[in-house]
Protein backbone atom coordinates (compact mmCIF):
# COMPACT_ATOMS: atom_id res chain seq x y z
CA UNK A 1 0.00 0.00 0.00
CA UNK A 2 1.36 3.34 -1.06
CA UNK A 3 2.15 5.75 1.58
CA UNK A 4 1.13 9.18 2.31
CA UNK A 5 3.99 10.56 0.52
CA UNK A 6 3.46 8.30 -2.27
CA UNK A 7 0.23 8.84 -2.46
CA UNK A 8 0.59 12.94 -2.43
CA UNK A 9 3.45 12.93 -5.08
CA UNK A 10 1.01 11.08 -7.47
CA UNK A 11 -1.55 13.30 -7.53
CA UNK A 12 1.17 16.55 -7.47
CA UNK A 13 2.13 14.71 -10.79
CA UNK A 14 -1.14 13.81 -12.29
CA UNK A 15 -1.67 17.73 -11.73
CA UNK A 16 1.35 18.62 -13.21
CA UNK A 17 0.36 16.62 -16.52
CA UNK A 18 -0.19 19.84 -18.44
CA UNK A 19 3.70 19.53 -18.29
CA UNK A 20 5.18 16.82 -18.04
CA UNK A 21 9.30 17.41 -17.50
CA UNK A 22 7.66 19.79 -15.07
CA UNK A 23 5.58 17.22 -13.24
CA UNK A 24 9.06 14.63 -13.60
CA UNK A 25 11.34 17.55 -12.04
CA UNK A 26 9.15 18.96 -9.56
CA UNK A 27 8.03 15.38 -8.11
CA UNK A 28 11.36 14.58 -7.66
CA UNK A 29 12.66 17.49 -5.90
CA UNK A 30 9.34 17.46 -3.81
CA UNK A 31 10.20 13.83 -2.70
CA UNK A 32 13.08 14.86 -0.92
CA UNK A 33 11.94 17.84 0.72
CA UNK A 34 8.95 15.65 2.02
CA UNK A 35 11.30 13.04 3.42
CA UNK A 36 13.35 15.46 5.07
CA UNK A 37 10.27 17.29 6.44
CA UNK A 38 8.90 13.89 7.54
CA UNK A 39 12.04 12.62 9.59
CA UNK A 40 12.50 16.13 11.11
CA UNK A 41 9.30 15.05 12.92
CA UNK A 42 9.44 14.23 16.34
CA UNK A 43 6.94 11.64 15.63
CA UNK A 44 9.35 9.99 12.68
CA UNK A 45 8.95 7.19 11.49
CA UNK A 46 5.54 7.07 11.63
CA UNK A 47 2.13 7.91 9.44
CA UNK A 48 1.41 10.90 11.31
CA UNK A 49 5.30 12.30 10.47
CA UNK A 50 4.85 11.68 6.57
CA UNK A 51 0.88 13.27 6.92
CA UNK A 52 2.29 16.47 9.03
CA UNK A 53 4.89 16.96 6.65
CA UNK A 54 2.38 16.91 3.86
CA UNK A 55 -0.36 19.17 5.34
CA UNK A 56 2.75 21.51 6.05
CA UNK A 57 3.78 21.38 2.18
CA UNK A 58 -0.09 22.05 1.02
CA UNK A 59 -2.52 20.98 -1.10
CA UNK A 60 -0.84 19.73 -4.51
CA UNK A 61 -4.23 21.53 -6.53
CA UNK A 62 -3.27 24.55 -5.21
CA UNK A 63 0.40 24.67 -5.85
CA UNK A 64 -0.47 22.83 -9.45
CA UNK A 65 -2.50 26.28 -9.87
CA UNK A 66 1.03 28.36 -9.69
CA UNK A 67 3.19 26.05 -11.70
CA UNK A 68 0.19 26.23 -14.61
CA UNK A 69 0.05 30.07 -14.21
CA UNK A 70 3.17 30.45 -14.36
CA UNK A 71 3.09 27.85 -17.39
CA UNK A 72 0.27 29.70 -18.88
CA UNK A 73 2.60 33.11 -19.22
CA UNK A 74 6.05 31.28 -20.73
CA UNK A 75 4.28 29.54 -23.67
CA UNK A 76 1.89 32.53 -24.78
CA UNK A 77 5.40 34.66 -24.59
CA UNK A 78 6.74 31.42 -26.84
CA UNK A 79 3.70 31.59 -28.96
CA UNK A 80 3.81 35.02 -29.51
CA UNK A 81 7.40 34.71 -31.04
CA UNK A 82 6.40 31.64 -33.37
CA UNK A 83 3.87 33.97 -34.59
CA UNK A 84 6.14 36.95 -35.41
CA UNK A 85 8.41 34.50 -36.68
CA UNK A 86 5.94 32.57 -38.96
CA UNK A 87 4.25 35.87 -40.01
CA UNK A 88 7.97 37.50 -41.36
CA UNK A 89 8.59 34.24 -43.33
CA UNK A 90 4.93 34.26 -44.89
CA UNK A 91 5.58 37.36 -45.71
CA UNK A 92 9.17 37.25 -47.30
CA UNK A 93 7.96 33.50 -49.24
CA UNK A 94 5.07 35.62 -50.65
CA UNK A 95 7.57 38.56 -51.89
CA UNK A 96 9.38 35.96 -53.60
CA UNK A 97 6.16 33.97 -55.02
CA UNK A 98 5.01 37.34 -56.19
CA UNK A 99 8.43 38.00 -57.93
CA UNK A 100 8.95 35.01 -59.37
CA UNK A 101 5.43 34.54 -60.85
CA UNK A 102 5.47 37.85 -62.10
CA UNK A 103 7.93 36.60 -64.44
CA UNK A 104 6.06 33.49 -65.28
CA UNK A 105 2.39 34.29 -65.35
CA UNK A 106 -0.69 33.66 -62.89
CA UNK A 107 -3.12 32.07 -64.42
CA UNK A 108 -5.07 30.60 -61.50
CA UNK A 109 -8.81 31.59 -60.71
CA UNK A 110 -8.93 35.80 -59.19
CA UNK A 111 -9.84 33.66 -55.79
CA UNK A 112 -6.67 32.25 -54.47
CA UNK A 113 -3.85 35.11 -55.27
CA UNK A 114 -7.17 37.00 -52.70
CA UNK A 115 -7.29 34.59 -50.14
CA UNK A 116 -2.56 34.67 -50.37
CA UNK A 117 -2.95 38.10 -49.86
CA UNK A 118 -5.88 39.22 -47.61
CA UNK A 119 -5.64 36.08 -45.07
CA UNK A 120 -1.85 37.49 -44.34
CA UNK A 121 -3.34 41.13 -44.16
CA UNK A 122 -5.94 39.39 -41.96
CA UNK A 123 -3.47 37.74 -40.13
CA UNK A 124 -1.01 40.17 -39.94
CA UNK A 125 -4.57 42.59 -38.03
CA UNK A 126 -5.26 40.00 -35.47
CA UNK A 127 -2.20 39.13 -34.34
CA UNK A 128 -1.48 43.14 -33.84
CA UNK A 129 -4.46 44.07 -32.12
CA UNK A 130 -4.24 40.10 -29.68
CA UNK A 131 -1.07 41.30 -28.78
CA UNK A 132 -2.24 44.80 -27.66
CA UNK A 133 -5.83 43.73 -26.01
CA UNK A 134 -5.86 40.47 -25.33
CA UNK A 135 -2.02 38.48 -24.70
CA UNK A 136 -2.70 36.03 -22.80
CA UNK A 137 -6.03 34.71 -24.81
CA UNK A 138 -5.99 31.52 -27.07
CA UNK A 139 -8.17 33.04 -29.44
CA UNK A 140 -6.71 35.59 -31.32
CA UNK A 141 -3.48 33.32 -31.79
CA UNK A 142 -5.88 30.52 -32.90
CA UNK A 143 -7.70 33.14 -35.81
CA UNK A 144 -4.25 33.62 -36.42
CA UNK A 145 -3.41 31.09 -37.30
CA UNK A 146 -6.15 29.55 -39.23
CA UNK A 147 -5.57 33.01 -41.43
CA UNK A 148 -1.76 31.76 -41.98
CA UNK A 149 -2.33 28.58 -43.21
CA UNK A 150 -5.10 29.71 -45.58
CA UNK A 151 -3.06 31.91 -46.98
CA UNK A 152 0.10 29.85 -47.14
CA UNK A 153 -2.10 27.40 -48.70
CA UNK A 154 -3.28 29.68 -51.32
CA UNK A 155 0.41 31.02 -51.78
CA UNK A 156 1.92 27.11 -52.44
CA UNK A 157 -1.40 26.44 -54.85
CA UNK A 158 -0.22 29.46 -56.80
CA UNK A 159 3.03 28.55 -56.75
CA UNK A 160 2.41 24.76 -57.19
CA UNK A 161 0.70 25.13 -60.79
CA UNK A 162 4.50 26.30 -61.84
CA UNK A 163 6.58 23.84 -59.43
CA UNK A 164 9.17 22.62 -61.64
CA UNK A 165 10.67 25.87 -62.89
CA UNK A 166 10.83 27.48 -59.18
CA UNK A 167 13.84 28.76 -57.81
CA UNK A 168 15.05 27.62 -54.82
CA UNK A 169 14.38 30.26 -52.72
CA UNK A 170 10.86 30.32 -53.27
CA UNK A 171 11.10 26.19 -52.07
CA UNK A 172 13.02 26.65 -49.89
CA UNK A 173 10.74 30.22 -48.30
CA UNK A 174 7.78 27.35 -48.47
CA UNK A 175 9.33 25.24 -46.81
CA UNK A 176 10.03 27.12 -43.88
CA UNK A 177 6.72 28.14 -43.91
CA UNK A 178 5.11 25.24 -43.32
CA UNK A 179 7.61 23.96 -40.65
CA UNK A 180 6.94 27.18 -39.21
CA UNK A 181 3.21 26.74 -39.27
CA UNK A 182 3.91 23.05 -37.38
CA UNK A 183 5.44 24.72 -34.55
CA UNK A 184 3.11 27.80 -34.34
CA UNK A 185 0.49 24.91 -34.48
CA UNK A 186 2.20 22.82 -31.66
CA UNK A 187 2.87 26.08 -29.49
CA UNK A 188 -1.65 26.99 -30.14
CA UNK A 189 -2.29 23.83 -29.09
CA UNK A 190 0.02 23.76 -26.20
CA UNK A 191 -0.97 27.27 -25.04
CA UNK A 192 -4.85 26.16 -24.99
CA UNK A 193 -4.54 22.69 -22.79
CA UNK A 194 -2.75 25.11 -19.99
CA UNK A 195 -5.10 27.74 -20.35
CA UNK A 196 -8.16 25.15 -20.25
CA UNK A 197 -5.82 23.17 -17.01
CA UNK A 198 -5.26 26.81 -15.03
CA UNK A 199 -9.07 26.99 -15.26
CA UNK A 200 -10.03 24.00 -14.07
CA UNK A 201 -7.10 24.35 -11.14
CA UNK A 202 -8.41 27.50 -10.33
CA UNK A 203 -12.46 26.77 -10.62
CA UNK A 204 -11.65 23.44 -7.75
CA UNK A 205 -10.07 25.19 -5.82
CA UNK B 1 0.47 39.86 0.82
CA UNK B 2 3.38 37.81 1.53
CA UNK B 3 2.86 36.04 -1.93
CA UNK B 4 3.75 39.39 -4.16
CA UNK B 5 6.64 39.87 -2.03
CA UNK B 6 8.06 36.05 -2.31
CA UNK B 7 9.67 36.12 -5.24
CA UNK B 8 12.34 39.36 -3.36
CA UNK B 9 12.68 36.67 0.12
CA UNK B 10 13.04 33.58 -1.58
CA UNK B 11 16.12 35.52 -3.25
CA UNK B 12 17.52 37.09 0.05
CA UNK B 13 16.92 33.54 1.39
CA UNK B 14 19.86 32.33 -1.00
CA UNK B 15 22.14 35.70 -0.86
CA UNK B 16 24.24 33.78 2.21
CA UNK B 17 24.75 30.62 -0.36
CA UNK B 18 23.11 28.21 -2.25
CA UNK B 19 20.71 25.96 -0.50
CA UNK B 20 18.08 23.38 -1.77
CA UNK B 21 14.07 23.95 -1.15
CA UNK B 22 13.42 22.93 2.66
CA UNK B 23 16.37 24.52 3.72
CA UNK B 24 15.18 28.04 1.91
CA UNK B 25 11.97 27.47 3.68
CA UNK B 26 13.59 27.00 7.18
CA UNK B 27 15.69 29.90 6.54
CA UNK B 28 12.86 31.85 5.96
CA UNK B 29 10.72 30.79 8.81
CA UNK B 30 13.85 31.33 11.19
CA UNK B 31 15.17 34.75 9.52
CA UNK B 32 11.19 35.77 10.05
CA UNK B 33 10.95 34.37 13.93
CA UNK B 34 8.30 32.35 12.05
CA UNK B 35 5.86 35.14 11.25
CA UNK B 36 6.71 34.02 7.32
CA UNK B 37 4.47 30.71 7.88
CA UNK B 38 3.56 29.82 4.54
CA UNK B 39 2.44 26.59 3.05
CA UNK B 40 5.76 25.09 1.79
CA UNK B 41 5.02 24.25 -1.09
CA UNK B 42 4.50 27.45 -2.73
CA UNK B 43 8.20 28.46 -2.40
CA UNK B 44 8.52 25.36 -5.44
CA UNK B 45 6.68 27.75 -7.90
CA UNK B 46 8.83 30.73 -7.28
CA UNK B 47 12.07 28.86 -6.83
CA UNK B 48 10.75 27.78 -10.94
CA UNK B 49 10.13 30.88 -11.95
CA UNK B 50 13.14 32.21 -10.93
CA UNK B 51 14.99 30.02 -12.46
CA UNK B 52 13.32 30.30 -15.50
CA UNK B 53 13.63 34.45 -15.44
CA UNK B 54 17.78 33.49 -15.17
CA UNK B 55 17.83 35.49 -11.41
CA UNK B 56 18.58 31.72 -10.05
CA UNK B 57 20.90 28.42 -11.51
CA UNK B 58 20.29 24.64 -10.10
CA UNK B 59 21.57 21.49 -9.85
CA UNK B 60 21.38 18.23 -8.98
CA UNK B 61 23.51 17.09 -5.77
CA UNK B 62 23.68 13.78 -3.58
CA UNK B 63 26.05 14.59 -0.30
CA UNK B 64 27.82 11.42 0.61
CA UNK B 65 25.26 9.06 1.75
CA UNK B 66 22.83 11.47 1.51
CA UNK B 67 19.20 12.69 -0.96
CA UNK B 68 19.47 14.38 -3.82
CA UNK B 69 18.87 17.16 -4.03
CA UNK B 70 18.05 20.11 -6.51
CA UNK B 71 20.28 23.24 -5.49
CA UNK B 72 20.02 26.50 -5.90
CA UNK B 73 22.06 30.21 -6.11
CA UNK B 74 21.95 33.29 -6.96
CA UNK B 75 22.43 34.17 -10.30
CA UNK B 76 24.78 37.48 -11.57
CA UNK B 77 21.39 38.88 -12.60
CA UNK B 78 19.59 37.25 -9.25
CA UNK B 79 21.53 39.15 -6.99
CA UNK B 80 21.42 42.89 -9.08
CA UNK B 81 17.57 41.48 -8.89
CA UNK B 82 17.58 41.18 -5.00
CA UNK B 83 19.45 44.84 -4.58
CA UNK B 84 17.25 46.37 -7.05
CA UNK B 85 13.94 44.88 -5.04
CA UNK B 86 16.01 45.94 -1.51
CA UNK B 87 16.25 49.48 -2.63
CA UNK B 88 12.44 49.51 -4.02
CA UNK B 89 11.09 47.87 -0.45
CA UNK B 90 13.11 50.28 1.71
CA UNK B 91 11.43 53.07 -0.39
CA UNK B 92 8.25 51.81 -0.13
CA UNK B 93 7.89 50.79 3.21
CA UNK B 94 9.89 54.03 4.37
CA UNK B 95 6.78 55.95 2.65
CA UNK B 96 4.51 53.55 4.69
CA UNK B 97 5.56 53.93 7.78
CA UNK B 98 5.86 57.54 6.94
CA UNK B 99 2.27 57.33 6.37
CA UNK B 100 1.39 55.30 9.46
CA UNK B 101 3.35 57.77 11.07
CA UNK B 102 0.79 60.92 10.54
CA UNK B 103 3.23 62.06 8.02
CA UNK B 104 6.12 62.13 10.30
CA UNK B 105 9.15 60.80 8.90
CA UNK B 106 9.99 57.18 10.72
CA UNK B 107 11.32 57.24 13.51
CA UNK B 108 9.77 60.25 14.87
Amino acid sequence: MAGVIETYLATLRRELDFEPALARRMTEEIEAHLWDAAEADPAWPSPDAERRAVERFGLAREIAAEFAADAVSRQSRRTWLALLATLAVTFVAMRLRVMWLGEVGDSLSVLVPIVDRYAFIAALCVGALGWFAWRRSWLPLAICLVAIVASVAAGILRAGLFAEGAPLTVLLAAAGEIALIGLLSFHVIGLGRRLRRTALLRRVQ
Amino acid sequence: MLKGHLDAIVLAALEAGPAHGYAIIETIKTASSGTFDLPEGTVYPALHRLEQAGLLASAWMTPPGGRKRRVYSLTKAGSSALGERRTAWRRFSGAVDTMLNGGQAWPA
